[in-house]
């Protein structure tokens, strides 16, 4: 018997009308499901609902060996499965003590930030798309497509990665790699000039963004908000440099920070974020060291018994595992912090009060992905 | 290494810890193993107790995650600062299988979907909870998917055997 439950809301009344954005809503990236009530075209109250997309990695890892869990990583978040991928090796290194080349922590680093613009680019010409212009979004996906075509080459893969392994990567990076990533990043810095042109000096995405959807400071604390939509509200977090793992001490980059807290703050940090992704990737490819790609590793891994928090950026926010061993060669237990999960909940919060309209705008803005919500 | 900052901050917070938290067991982490500075074992009264005092000191709630032990739970807390001298407080509880936990989210309101994610896959209910419903899951599932007596079978039994 399917058990539906009906509406007995006495809050709904001639006034006050309830709206279902999604879950299938060309804005909500994903099937992502927002319960609104309105008064008019202000907002009363939001209701994410969230679990569409749920598959069940958590649970799948309790099923598997360690390496098989490596797959799984990307597809949490699909947009930077090379950070996710990053991580887990990093984590588990970490608990067994393994120790990984200098080359290949330097490959790790240079693939997971071009990684992280093709995310950005990504996130936000689809954000621009939602408030309605589509002309840069096209221009994003172009220059998305170098990335996706150069990491393809190396990794086998454009989208769901399975590159980095226990002790190192899987393939060697090689000249031509080098030079098409130099050749990219000299494209991207033209293009940003273009960006400008287009997004950030348009009158209209101005007026849709300014003052719009403001996470304060305070906010993001209780909720526990990270990455881009924490940096746009002043806070100078993030886990590459509070907590430097892999070989990020070693670079010179920026942590951009805004303010004012809204839409458009977010917006424009992410835009900064990818100059200094870019600045990192040229530092990289510059100190390239030789030696080998991988450690030697026993060809199956059984982590002492314990337990260990990982944390790392991704293109989102502060990702973490939490592994839990028992020493076997199946994982007891590993769960997941994902950023998405924290910067959604914090719009139960900031949505009431605004216009619906803006509701996608602050949407966009944090820039969530669902399947890594509901894992 | 730490840094004197870092150190310094240590220090205080174990101080502040030994005063709300007469009952438990603070020691220092092995950050380079581990990843946290800081160990909590509290009790069940002391979950707020280490909440507040975490929020005092301007900490947020990365994650609350449990653990499902053949005869108990353990609850994790991860708290970690934004600014400056960077640490990471673990706190942990072990808890029954029946147990009622308090619930954080008066403290920290983003707990609540921290909290109703771990009464969704664990089924463990947190008192004082504003809405603890199903979060993942299908609001009229019977099961809860983490605890490690859910999806065994015969079949995945043997599989665990050959692949330890």
């Amino acid at each position: 018997m399917l058990n539906i439950k009906t509406i007995d809301d006495t809050s709904i009344n001639e006034r006050v009308y309830q709206l279902n954005l999604g879950p299938q809503h060309p804005s909500t990236h994903g099937v992502l499901h927002l319960l609104l009530k309105l008064d008019g075209e202000v907002v009363i109250s939001a209701d994410p609902i969230v679990g569409y997309s749920h598959r069940g990695h958590e649970k799948m890892a309790e099923n598997r060996i360690w390496e098989q869990f490596l797959p799984n990583t990307s597809r949490i978040d699909y947009l930077s499965g090379l950070i996710y991928n990053q991580g887990y090796c990093m984590a588990v290194e970490k608990m067994c003590g393994i120790e990984v080349p200098e080359r290949a922590e330097y490959i790790r680093v240079i693939t997971s930030e071009l990684n992280r613009i093709s995310s950005h680019l990504l996130g936000i010409m689809a954000f621009v798309m939602d408030i309605g212009a589509f002309t840069p979004f096209l221009y994003g996906w172009d220059d998305r497509e170098h990335v996706l075509d150069i990491l393809e080459r190396v990794t086998g893969s454009r989208l769901t990665y399975c590159y980095n392994r226990f002790g190192g990567v899987r393939n060697d990076i090689d000249q031509e790699f080098c030079d098409g990533t130099r050749r990219f990043i000299d494209r991207l810095r033209g293009r940003f000039k273009d960006y400008h042109n287009l997004i950030t000096e348009n009158i209209i995405f101005i007026k849709r963004t300014r003052g719009v959807g403001i996470i304060p400071e305070e906010t993001a604390l209780e909720f526990g908000v990270t990455g881009p939509s924490l940096r746009g509200s002043g806070v100078a977090y993030d886990v590459r440099k509070n907590e430097p793992y892999s070989v990020y001490p070693g670079f010179k980059f920026e942590i951009p920070v805004r303010k004012e807290g809204d839409v458009m703050a977010r917006y424009q940090v992410r835009m900064a974020e990818m100059e200094q992704s870019m600045k990192i990737i040229e530092q990289a490819l510059d100190g390239l060291p030789q030696g080998p790609i991988r450690a030697r590793v026993p060809r199956f891994i059984d982590p002492p018994a314990g337990d260990c928090y990982f944390a790392f950026e991704s293109a989102r926010g502060a990702v973490g595992y939490y592994i839990v061993s028992d020493g076997t060669r199946i994982p007891y237990r590993i769960k997941v912090r994902t950023p998405s999960f924290s910067n959604l909940f914090v719009l139960t919060r900031i949505l009431p009060g605004n216009f619906i309209a803006d509701t996608i705008a602050t949407l966009g803005s944090i820039d969530v992905v669902v399947p890594e919500i509901d894992r | 290494m730490p840094t004197e900052g870092q150190k310094k901050l240590l220090e205080e917070l174990k101080n502040s810890f030994t005063r709300a938290l007469p009952e438990g067991r603070i020691t220092s982490g092995d950050y380079a193993r581990t990843g946290c500075h800081l160990e909590v074992r509290m009790s069940d009264a002391g979950m707020r107790r280490i909440a507040r005092e975490m929020k005092e000191r301007r900490f947020h709630l990365e994650t609350i995650t449990a653990v499902d032990f053949p005869d108990s739970f353990e609850l994790v807390y991860l708290y970690s600062t934004y600014y400056q001298d960077f640490c990471r407080v673990i706190a942990r509880i072990l808890i029954s299988k029946e147990a009622s936990p308090v619930s954080v989210s008066s403290i920290y309101p983003g707990a609540c979907w921290l909290e109703r994610e771990i009464y969704d896959f664990f089924g463990i209910r947190f008192t004082e909870h504003p809405d603890l419903r199903r979060i993942l899951n299908p609001d009229n599932a019977d099961y809860f998917p983490l605890l490690k007596t859910f999806g065994k079978t015969k079949l995945t039994e043997e599989i665990d055997d050959i692949l330890c």
